[in-house]
């Protein structure tokens, strides 16, 4: 943009068009509301009926303890890493294109890391109990054991969740500010008291600009520890198919793989419903189709090195674990695993496929899909064959677990739909500056 | 008496920063509003670097000494062996220590924004003298006539 009036124009329009998303909300926005928030509320009974009749309404049972939910909290998790990724690793590296994703991206970040955390307390079972995970001594005085990666994860989400939620908030200062200028009555104060008074003197900008980089900074060694925290839940014990090295980095992988899949999948109909084709294009796009690939293409590779380290390692618990994957109980879950993560992807090779927003919408729920997979696979099959043929048993999901999954995307859809309304869902600044230089 | 310029684009507002610099104004009396962080404009009015760094280095290496200190006093407070594993076990705490580094470094430099920004500004919060604005705006108090 050279021209000065363009550019003016071009400010005035960015205030106007994102701000505008935030108004009135149209009749299909009240209908995703009412059917997520229906969803979130079937969870939430699931979890009280859960609570009131014990664990055995789920299918989990001896020896496959693990299941559906912790399938759900390493989803919601991963789901949360590629905000971060697209919010702070894509600044640190100066990307602009990050700019049209961020605010959603690190909203979306916050709500999935919400999410995750209800699945450890509906795991529990007795839920009224969540406090014993928390660092204090009990009656006797004996802490908390923190050697156990159960404790790490503690101590690895509420860090993620913390820091997060101050970098979403961070990154909003100025745009609620803006906001503060277009609304009246409840909606000013609100924003009012949230902009904290913001007026942009350069001495303000100078702070600001060196704390979003600290966050930014802080931010892209905690999302890389949060997963490898989570894989240790598994890597930590002694189970073929679990207890490896590989397992940090080929989650870290798979979270961000699945994250920007999700990214895509929450900004597509965002953009078509509030009109900010102008503002984030298929350019935009095709930078995070470039990322989605890369990331599938390291997921796949990880797929190849999980399977070569257990073949090679001549341990016959190890290699059996593998193959019971690949053509056991399992078998037509892994398959689906492999097609939605590592074949369709490689669609992308192709430009004209890769700019296509249809095809690339369609392809991020069927890489969702896979990524839950892919967990479901990773934690039930080694559960449910280890090393005691006595010992070996199934596991099918029960309907409450099902119900609550699906609770868990109403209350994530709902969240972020109620994001849209009542914050600035672009950076509206960041956008501005980006035009300029 | 206070002066304002008010610009639609940062090169006009660069330009007249850059003219007002040179003739004399003293730094200390300008101050400027932009609707993005313009690094040019702080690097003419005030080169230091930004102090936030002190608050996130002094948090983060408290939040690494706590993760450390707190761990070892619990298992030293009631040394109890699990997993065959040392009492003090430093592997497993040094992912504690990790993850509050961060927390306190990240909150520290928070706090230090809002400190040395002097946010919240009660009184611009719901009257406002000055509001954040599309416009590049210029402000020089002189001391004129009462």
């Amino acid at each position: 943009m050279d021209n000065l009036e363009d550019k003016i124009a071009y400010h005035r329009a960015v205030e106007h068009d994102v701000l505008s998303a935030m108004k009135n909300p149209s009749p299909l926005y009240w209908v995703g509301l009412l059917v997520s928030a229906a969803c979130f509320a079937l969870g939430m009974s699931l979890w009280g009926y859960q609570i009131w009749k014990g664990m055995g309404v789920s299918g989990l049972n001896n020896p496959v303890g693990w299941g559906v939910y912790i399938t759900d909290f390493v989803f919601w998790v991963g789901i949360a890493h590629s905000g971060t990724l697209i919010s702070a690793v894509l600044f640190l590296f100066r990307a602009r294109f990050r700019s049209a994703f961020n605010r959603s991206a690190e909203a979306m970040t916050v709500f999935a890391v919400m999410t995750a955390g209800l699945f450890p307390l509906i795991h529990l079972g007795r839920t009224w109990f969540f406090f014993w995970l928390l660092p204090y001594p009990n009656q006797r005085l004996l802490w908390v054991n923190f050697r156990s990666p159960l404790m790490w994860d503690v101590f690895a989400v509420s860090t993620y969740f913390t820091i997060s939620a101050v970098f979403f908030f961070v990154g909003m200062i100025p745009d609620l500010a803006i906001a503060k200028r277009f609304h009246n009555g409840v909606r000013k104060w609100l924003y009012s008291v949230l902009s904290l008074g913001w007026v942009g003197s350069f001495r303000q900008w100078k702070h600001y600009s060196k704390l979003y980089m600290f966050l930014a900074a802080f931010a892209t060694p905690l999302v890389v520890s949060v997963h490898s925290v989570v894989s240790w839940d598994f890597a930590m014990s002694v189970l073929p198919g679990w207890h490896t090295t590989i397992f940090a980095p080929y989650f870290v992988a798979g979270a961000i793989f699945s994250g920007t899949a999700m990214v895509i999948t929450l900004v597509v109909p965002m953009r078509k419903i509030f009109r900010l084709h102008h503002h984030i294009t298929i350019d935009h796009f095709e930078s995070i189709a470039k990322i989605l690939l890369f990331t599938s293409l390291l997921v796949t590779y990880s797929y190849f090195v999980e399977f070569g380290l257990a073949l090679y390692s001549g341990n016959v618990y190890e290699s059996g674990a593998f193959l019971y994957r690949l053509v056991g109980d399992y078998r037509y879950l892994y398959w689906g695993m492999l097609i939605c993560n590592s074949l369709v992807p490689l669609t992308l090779f192709v430009r004209r496929w890769r700019r296509s927003i249809p095809f690339l919408y369609v392809l991020s729920i069927l890489v969702n899909i896979g990524m839950w997979l892919e967990r479901f696979v990773i934690i039930v099959t080694s559960l449910s064959k280890d090393f005691d043929p006595y010992a070996w048993g199934l596991y099918k999901p029960a309907l409450v677990e099902a119900g609550i999954t699906l609770g868990s995307f109403g209350f994530f859809f709902m969240l972020f739909l109620l994001f849209t309304k009542l914050l600035p869902v672009v950076a509206i600044s960041e956008l501005k500056e980006v035009a300029d230089e | 008496m206070t002066e304002r310029f008010s610009f639609d684009t940062k090169k006009e507002f660069l330009d007249k920063l850059e003219e007002l610099v040179k003739s004399g104004v003293s730094k200390k009396k300008i101050d400027t509003y932009t609707p993005y962080p313009v690094h040019e404009a702080e690097e003419m009015l005030d080169d230091t670097q930004s102090p936030v760094r002190f608050f996130t280095g002094a948090g983060a290496i408290a939040g690494c000494i706590a993760g450390f200190a707190f761990t070892i006093y619990t298992v030293l407070s009631w040394p109890l062996v699990t997993g065959g594993k040392e009492i003090v076990s430093v592997t497993a705490f040094i992912i504690i220590a990790y993850e509050l580094t961060i927390l306190f470094g990240g909150l520290t430099a928070f706090a230090g924004f809002m400190f040395l920004s002097r946010l919240p500004v009660f009184k611009n919060v719901f009257s406002p003298e000055v509001e954040f604005s599309p416009k590049f705006e210029i402000v020089i108090k002189r001391e004129g006539p009462k």
